[in-house]
């Protein structure tokens, strides 16, 4: 089969959603859902940095990072407040582990 | 004033703030749900012109599934608590992450991120809100689809639902965003699901295939809305093609806008040229190879004669027109010959290709952006002024050269009287053309700060007096740009905000409806 399907929906997809069912249907057929792969979750630093990092701070955009021995909770706090027209980015985005990480990551390269 | 809380949802007590967040912590568990200060930083900066604090979260929650989504509606409605829902809330420019009203509760879908399904036959994707492009890409890469993906310049860091729901735009031939999104799955004001198209048939298995369902199509009612929350996006991806023409026209005259638009409208609709193509002007362009101090000191915009030096300095022309071919080379070496003759009738035009320029950074980022490829180059654009203030000013011109033309005058003319600089561009368009401005300003400084802001409210007032509409807009003037849609069809809007809505607890004041 060509078609990649990471989720099981057929279940889902055939609980009937008629008007006066619709509530109960969608509660069990979110109720599947939180049992089903839990979706994207970072590695490691290396690929936090790589990921969404780099994009500015390796090319021309932003300043370089590597080989400053930037602290890391001086890279915690931009990546959480931004700086000036870097954004903020949320613990959705990067939870506080994999941030510890990218951190650690950028204060050893 | 509240001590517990940053801000609060307006009318809404601090005891009565207490009962919803307890409740929302016993649905999403206390890590979940954010109130202080610090965990909300993140939701709180934006690029706009006013004090950040005016659009501050109460509170910020992350759902990961319908159920959570639904119960969280019931908590809002007992309490008459409202929520800004974002989805990878990168929206910059255009309010970022925080809500249109100070002390709206963000719900934050970021952690909703699975992909559901791409089916390669269909060329098709069903995914959650929290889903990035990036995300997307390596996955369709992982798996070998060969299916491509458009998207806006921040690509890497923004998602297709936040971005399509808002009705953003790409570059590839996809690039009208909203066109290509096939069947949405919605969780409404009173907690029912609603799946939209062939998706509300039990069984039916074309809900990403047909858009329309039966009946009146809804899917429209829930973009740039606060109509519902969307938790699960269908739509259109585009079968890699076996040969890409990534190409730049240079024009050396602001006036040139006119034949270059006049030659590309009839390319555009015929499908000759088939992305959305980019007209940028140079000083769009600019900020990836030069410096404005480098050019210019001082207050006041950036002089004519300056532009044109550094247009001249850093190969660019004052308009550069980016587009691109795509299909087998056959068919491709066709296009080629009547894009060139075209272009090359009035010997103005300078055309360029990857042979040429492939290693120049402006062509560079451009030509990935048009065939999906991540890239956050475009942020050079915020080195330009520095102090990260930026509002994207966005009329809607039809795709005719006099019209073009009259817009950048008036946009630059405007922007110069409060010492801003023409940072402008042209997309998408068959028969329109997004004529895109990045009112670039310094939000450090106090000064810029208010020309922006006045700047920006001008620019609204001058074009809607001539009948240019916005096709989007940041959080702090939406209300200003609802009215200048005339009073009925803001009424509709309310009408139906009041019947899907009736408690208003879904993001009031988007796109000016309460
Ligand atoms: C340098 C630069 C270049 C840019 N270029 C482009 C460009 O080329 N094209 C373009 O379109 N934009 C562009 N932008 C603007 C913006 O960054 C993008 O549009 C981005 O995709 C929007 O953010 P997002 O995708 O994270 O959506 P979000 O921020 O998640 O959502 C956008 C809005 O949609 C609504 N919404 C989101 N999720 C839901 C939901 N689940 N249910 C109901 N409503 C919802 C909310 O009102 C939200 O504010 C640019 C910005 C910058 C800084």
């Amino acid at each position: 089969m060509r078609k990649t399907k990471p989720m099981r929906t057929a279940t889902v997809l055939m609980l009937s959603i008629s008007v006066a069912a619709s509530v109960m249907a969608d509660m069990a057929r979110a109720a599947t859902e939180t049992n089903a792969d839990k979706g994207f979750r970072w590695r490691d630093g290396a690929e936090v940095y790589s990921k969404v990092c780099s994009y500015c701070h390796q090319g021309q955009v932003g300043p370089r990072l590597f080989g400053r021995e930037l602290p890391p909770e001086y890279i915690r706090a931009i990546v959480r407040n931004g700086s000036r027209a870097m954004p903020p980015f949320r613990p959705s985005e990067i939870d506080d582990e994999s941030l510890a990480k990218l951190a650690e990551y950028i204060q050893r390269n | 004033m509240s001590n517990k809380y940053i801000a609060l949802p307006k009318g809404i007590s601090e005891k009565t703030f207490d009962s919803a967040i307890a409740d929302f912590r016993s649905v999403l568990g206390d890590a979940a749900v954010f109130t202080s200060a610090q965990q909300l930083a993140p939701y709180i900066k934006t690029m706009m012109p006013v004090p950040d604090l005016d659009h501050a979260p109460s509170a910020a929650l992350m759902a990961t599934t319908v159920e959570e989504i639904q119960k969280i509606v019931g908590i809002c409605n007992r309490y008459k608590v409202p929520i800004w829902t974002i989805s990878t809330g990168k929206n910059l420019g255009y309010g970022s992450a925080a809500p249109v009203e100070r002390g709206q509760v963000v719900l934050d879908l970021k952690r909703m991120n699975r992909i559901l399904e791409v089916d390669k036959d269909l060329a098709y994707a069903l995914v959650e809100p929290g889903v990035t492009y990036k995300q997307l890409y390596d996955y369709i890469a992982e798996h070998k689809l060969g299916l491509w993906l458009s998207m806006p310049a921040p690509s890497a860091i923004a998602g297709p639902v936040g971005n399509t729901l808002d009705r953003g735009v790409g570059y590839t031939p996809y690039g009208e965003h909203f066109l290509f999104a096939c069947g949405m799955e919605v969780v409404l004001a009173n907690g029912e699901v609603l799946r939209t198209g062939m998706g509300s048939m039990p069984n039916s298995n074309t809900w990403q295939v047909f858009k329309w369902g039966y009946g009146p199509y809804l899917d429209g009612i829930f973009t740039q809305s606060n109509y519902g929350i969307v938790t699960k996006f269908g739509f259109w991806l585009m079968p890699a093609p076996p040969a890409f023409k990534p190409f730049v026209i240079q024009y050396e005259n602001e006036e040139d806008i006119v034949e270059i638009v006049e030659i590309i409208r009839p390319l555009r609709i015929s499908g000759v040229i088939p992305n959305a193509v980019v007209i940028a002007h140079a000083l769009y362009e600019a900020p990836v190879k030069a410096r404005r101090s480098d050019y210019v000191t001082g207050p006041g915009s950036i002089p004519d004669a300056a532009v044109r030096k550094l247009a001249k300095d850093h190969h660019l022309g004052i308009w550069n027109v980016y587009a691109a071919l795509y299909g087998t080379q056959e068919q491709i070496d066709l296009n080629w010959k009547i894009v060139t003759q075209a272009f090359g009738k009035s010997g103005k035009a300078k055309i360029l290709t990857e042979r040429e320029v492939g290693d120049d950074p402006a062509f560079k980022y451009r030509a990935a952006l048009m065939r999906g490829d991540m890239t956050l180059q475009e942020f050079s654009l915020y080195n330009w002024r520095g102090g990260g203030g930026s509002m994207w000013f966005a009329p809607v011109s039809q795709a005719r050269g006099s019209e073009t033309l009259k817009q950048m005058a008036l946009t630059k003319e405007i922007l110069a009287k409060y010492g801003l600089d023409y940072s402008g561009e042209f997309i998408v368009g068959m028969r329109d053309m997004h004529h895109i401005v990045d009112v670039l300003y310094d939000k450090t400084d106090p000064g810029q700060v208010k020309a922006a802001y006045q700047c920006f409210d001008e620019l609204l007032t001058i074009f809607s007096a001539q009948g240019y509409g916005i096709y989007r807009v940041n959080t702090a003037f939406m209300d200003k740009v609802a009215e200048t849609y005339g009073p009925v069809q803001r009424q509709v809007h309310k009408t139906l905000k009041k019947a899907l809505d009736p408690n208003g607890i879904l993001a009031p004041g988007k796109s000016g409806i309460r």
